[in-house]
């Protein structure tokens, strides 16, 4: 237990640079991934087709090849970032957004294409339709698979450790090659302070889901 | 069989046709209706008269032939469709009250959106349609806790909200328990005594010979009498409708 406590400075370094990659690349990926949901039932050809392969690609090809391409590629190609905690969430919120905006599209296609079609007859555009009508009813049929997305986020946020990224993950196997003797202990204080992010969530979850759920 | 009414038609239909694959769901159709004018439009299902009704603010597209409101040809898309429609009317069979909404809600989002009217006079304007409509009292309720028949009253306020120039009604009593059929006929009757222009979806027969000005039959995608309520019923002149109608008065 030792290590743990005389470690805390490093775990809550690691802790808080966890949170701000996930909360800025979640807070990206949720607006992204909305966009492309949008996109996805626009009527316009072009858009959805962009969405779908944006969609397939980014859900379909591990997070790992996201990072490879924005720590490592990108630059490359002369995007010079001042640091790779940028690449991080640029990889981090692209892959998300294609989780995300699946979810949103379920969700759309959960609500009565009823409400679309009142909507439409009282001259409403299709934004105003997407925006008024259908996006805040989606919403509530969203919630649980969004959080579902976001806890997986802040997990897969651990993979910007190998990538020069100091975040909770890898200060942990720093602690770990440091401790050779505890890495057990090291592990459990690490997976300590991922729980302490992550089962916040699912309990915000299930509150959202009481407070938004609607009669029909 | 169609009359066609010379001068100023309101909602014009010309040489209409559509398909479901290889369902010819409208064949040729050609449609008038005069300004003030209250067209029931019946048939059995599967006859076209939904899809009609609906072709008309274009919640379905049609492969061919011209649908015209107000001398203007309906757009297939974009800001001048959703501008016809907001002259159009609709009131659908499963009512579709937006869920999230209040009533109030309901009734001014359209003028408010669309419209650009302000909120107060939207929300004075609305408390005068459901007063009329007789759920003033509901105002601030949502959809679900109101029975088919107040959600389907508050529907047809929404639509007059908007001030249309012509009402559409896709079978509007059909969803509803039989005692509340009679609160909502009531409103389409008072209506239609007011002077709007409606086409109605319906199977209320009572309704058409009460307040309907033509009764347009179709039958497999076709108009197949167009009379006056009169007319139709003591006398239609199609072996199809004679034969609709054996049918409703057997039971």
């Amino acid at each position: 237990m030792d290590v743990i406590i005389e470690s805390l400075p490093l775990y809550w370094e690691g802790f808080l640079r966890t949170l701000f990659l996930s909360a800025v690349s979640g807070v990206i990926a949720l607006v992204l991934g909305t966009l492309l949901a949008a996109a996805r039932v626009s009527p316009v050809a072009a858009l959805r087709g962009f969405s779908t392969v944006y969609v397939e690609i980014l859900r379909n090809t591990p997070l790992t090849i996201a990072f490879f391409f924005a720590a490592i590629v990108l630059p490359r190609l002369g995007v010079q970032f001042a640091q790779f905690e940028v690449a991080a969430i640029i990889a981090l919120s692209s892959y998300t957004a294609a989780f995300i905006a699946e979810a949103v599209r379920s969700g759309v296609n959960s609500v009565p294409v009823g409400q679309a079609e009142a909507a439409r007859s009282i001259g409403m555009n299709f934004g105003q339709v997407l925006n008024l009508i259908i996006l805040p009813q989606a919403l509530r049929t969203v919630i649980p698979p969004l959080i579902n997305i976001l806890i997986a986020l802040v997990k897969n946020s651990s993979v910007a450790g190998a990538f020069f990224v100091l975040e909770l993950f890898g200060y942990g196997r720093q602690l770990a090659n440091a401790n050779g003797d505890q890495v057990i202990t090291v592990l459990l204080g690490t997976a300590f302070f991922y729980l302490l992010l992550t089962v916040p969530l699912g309990i915000l979850a299930s509150t959202v889901e009481r407070k938004v759920a609607i009669a029909r | 069989m169609t009359t066609q009414v010379p001068g100023d038609s309101l909602v014009s239909l010309t040489a209409v046709n559509k398909h479901y694959g290889q369902l010819h769901v409208l064949k040729d159709i050609n449609l008038n209706v005069r300004k003030g004018e209250v067209v029931v439009v019946i048939g059995p299902s599967g006859s076209g008269k939904s899809t009609l009704c609906r072709a008309i603010n274009r919640l379905e597209t049609i492969e061919d032939g011209t649908i015209s409101i107000d001398g203007k040809v309906l757009p297939s898309e974009g800001k001048e469709l959703a501008q016809l429609r907001a002259d159009v009317g609709m009131v659908f069979q499963s009512f579709n009250l937006f869920a999230h909404k209040t009533i109030l809600e309901n009734v001014t989002l359209g003028p408010i959106k669309v419209k650009g009217v302000a909120k107060t006079t939207a929300d004075k304007d609305a408390m005068a349609l459901l007063e009329r409509v007789g759920v003033g009292h509901q105002a601030p309720k949502l959809p679900a806790q109101l029975s088919g028949g107040q959600q389907q009253r508050v529907a047809i306020a929404r639509a007059l909200a908007m001030k249309p120039k012509v009402m559409l009604f896709d079978e509007p009593t059909s969803a509803l328990d039989p005692e509340m059929i009679n609160e909502v006929l009531d409103v389409m009757v008072q209506l239609a005594k007011e002077g709007m222009t409606m086409i109605v979806v319906t199977h209320e027969m009572g309704f058409a010979r009460k307040a309907a000005d033509r009764v347009v039959f179709m039958a497999d995608g076709q108009i197949v009498e167009d009379a006056t309520p009169e007319e139709f019923f003591t006398n239609p002149k199609s072996d199809r409708a004679k034969d609709f109608l054996s049918k409703l008065l057997t039971h």
